[in-house]
């Protein structure tokens, strides 16, 4: 509840320091308000769990999410700092409307009450919806905000019929309520019941941007400003798949939906890393990307295992870091070559700024799942779940995929590290982007030796 | 709840809501898919959550629960919020394309 109310209060806050017009403050304060809500969560102070007559529970997982997504967020802030430098309007409400959107992914990794459920991913979505057309007068932008509001309210219509589906089978909303009753074998064929998980996790599927439900995902990453493409393939995929995991783990699934589950995950990691491997934009590389590595978040989960909670945990630790200072490089590298996405403008970034380019190496190498990066123990961990699983066959293929998605970032490594042919304009990069970048590139080598198990 | 209203609501049989809210749904579903007007796609949305509003009525007069019609509540007003992003959208995109025809918006290859 503590944390809750923070960052509501931050949010306002924030709005009012925009009408004063005091810029320079807008970040500062989001980044306070973010270490305060880090540390109400880290050490449970008037946690209040359950909260809301129960349909909020901050356990373990929870808990660990939220600082998750919350030191996400700290990160894109600071590299907010720069990136909103050159914006004449409308500063404080993209930093407030990010900070809103942040609450709606804490209450939907800590739900255990449907409404919740569907409360959360909206108070996650209705402020992204804005934030993709942030950039006012860009038609790019504004395509995107529109796809991505369309995509999202129809995802949000499947996603209620499924959960009123479910409520007209079970007769409640409650999490434990509606595990306790799928568990009970006469209940194992209900039509109305499979019916409602299916359309219910169809919805949220949307929302991860698996295949076939990806629908306009790459266009909305490509068209949205970069730091909010930077904060929905981080912070909103982490939520997400969080709530998706908690969502699958109270209830005891019928085959029917494991067999979607199954169908999904092959469908996601195919065609994501075969998509991948035609693209020259890197924006749109990295969204693929995002869907590959759904893909492989994806196989975690089907199997049911136990451990699936701290592999999804690790794995989605290890994306976010390098999603996040691999989007700031990208950034950088952009405004250099006025405005252009083509990966070519990596090229000659080893000679220029030798540092950036070995933090944007090990990103990338982490991303495609190298040894002694955090992506491969990631990986590694997946697969092992996938095994243990019995799902011999698609572990298997996911290997050849993961092999496949080596190629597409080789080839940015490749860019990166080859010599420049004509002089463009140098890449500036700014002390706090520096320090963000060190901690991502640091991070995903630091991470590989830590393992990460949640309460 | 009132109970004549209860009462009311199950004199028709659950099917027949069920029936009925599958249809608009998928009227909603069939037109955000084809149609080409932005503002009868935003319609047609919130027919899909209107429909759903009406089966979770339904459901909770049969399960005599009280809590369905509340969620009934938190949809409505979320999907006033929906709306209100979505045609501060459209006005946008009106300013940038002067239409709105969704193939307008296609810069974007996918």
């Amino acid at each position: 509840m503590s944390a809750l109310v923070l960052l509501s209060v931050v949010g306002v806050v924030l709005l009012y320091l925009g009408l004063f017009g005091r810029r320079t403050a807008l970040a500062a304060t989001g980044v306070a308000g973010l270490l305060g809500t880090i540390a109400l969560i880290a050490t449970g102070w008037h946690l209040e769990s359950p909260l809301f007559a129960g349909i909020v529970r901050f356990d373990g997982p929870a808990r660990a999410y939220t600082l998750l997504m919350a030191g996400a967020t700290v990160l894109l802030f600071l590299f907010g700092v720069d990136y909103y430098a050159r914006m004449q309007r409308n500063v404080a409400e993209q930093y407030a409307l990010m900070l809103f959107s942040l609450v709606g992914g804490i209450l939907i990794v800590s739900f255990s009450n449907l409404v919740m459920l569907f409360l959360g991913i909206e108070i996650l979505s209705i402020p992204l919806y804005i934030l993709a057309g942030g950039k006012r007068d860009s038609f790019r932008s504004g395509e995107a905000a529109f796809k991505y509001f369309v995509q999202g309210s129809f995802a949000s219509g499947f996603l209620l019929m499924g959960l009123a589906l479910v409520y007209g089978a079970t007769g409640s909303f409650d999490l434990a309520a509606i595990g306790t009753w799928s568990a009970d074998a006469a209940h194992g064929h209900d039509t109305v019941f499979l019916l409602g998980l299916l359309l219910t996790l169809a919805g949220l599927a949307f929302k991860l941007a698996a295949v076939p439900f990806h629908f306009w995902s790459p266009d909305v990453y490509e068209g949205s400003p970069t730091l909010i493409t930077a904060f929905m393939s981080t912070v909103v995929k982490t939520a997400a798949f969080a709530a998706f995991h908690r969502f699958i783990a109270a209830l005891h699934l019928p085959d029917a939906v494991g067999t979607m589950l199954l169908t999904m995950t092959v469908l996601t990691l195919f065609l994501g890393n075969v998509v991948a491997l035609r693209q020259t934009q890197f924006k749109r590389l990295m969204a693929y990307s995002s869907i590959a590595h759904t893909g492989f978040l994806l196989l975690a989960l089907v199997g049911g295992d136990p451990r699936s909670g701290d592999v999804l945990f690790y794995y989605l630790a290890a994306y976010t870091l390098a999603t996040v200072g691999l989007f700031i490089i990208l950034t950088l590298a952009k405004r250099a070559a006025q405005g252009e996405e083509h990966i070519r403008i990596f090229r000659g970034l080893f000679r220029e700024r030798p540092w950036v380019a070995v933090a944007a190496l090990l990103m990338l190498l982490s991303l495609a799942g190298i040894p002694f990066t955090a992506g491969f123990v990631a990986k590694y961990r997946v697969f092992m779940l996938g095994l243990a699983g019995g799902h011999v066959l698609i572990t298997f293929f996911a290997v050849a995929m993961a092999l496949l998605g080596i190629y597409y970032y080789a080839l940015v490594v490749r860019e990166a590290f080859a010599p420049r042919e004509q002089e463009g304009g140098t890449l500036a990069v700014a002390p706090l982007n520096w320090l963000v970048i060190t901690l991502c590139g640091v991070g995903v080598v630091a991470l590989a030796v830590w393992p990460v198990a949640l309460p | 709840m009132d109970q004549g209203i209860i009462t009311a609501i199950r004199t028709v049989p659950l099917d027949h809501y069920v029936l009925l809210s599958f249809l608009l749904f998928g009227i909603g579903a069939a037109g955000v898919a084809l149609r080409r007007n932005t503002i009868i796609v935003l319609m047609c949305i919130e027919l899909m959550f209107n429909s759903v509003n009406l089966l979770l009525a339904a459901f909770s007069a049969h399960h005599s629960d009280p809590r369905g019609q509340v969620f009934v509540f938190f949809i409505m007003l979320v999907a006033a919020a929906e709306v209100t992003v979505g045609l501060s959208i459209l006005v946008m995109m009106k300013r940038i394309v002067d239409s709105v025809d969704v193939n307008q918006l296609n810069r974007l290859k996918g």
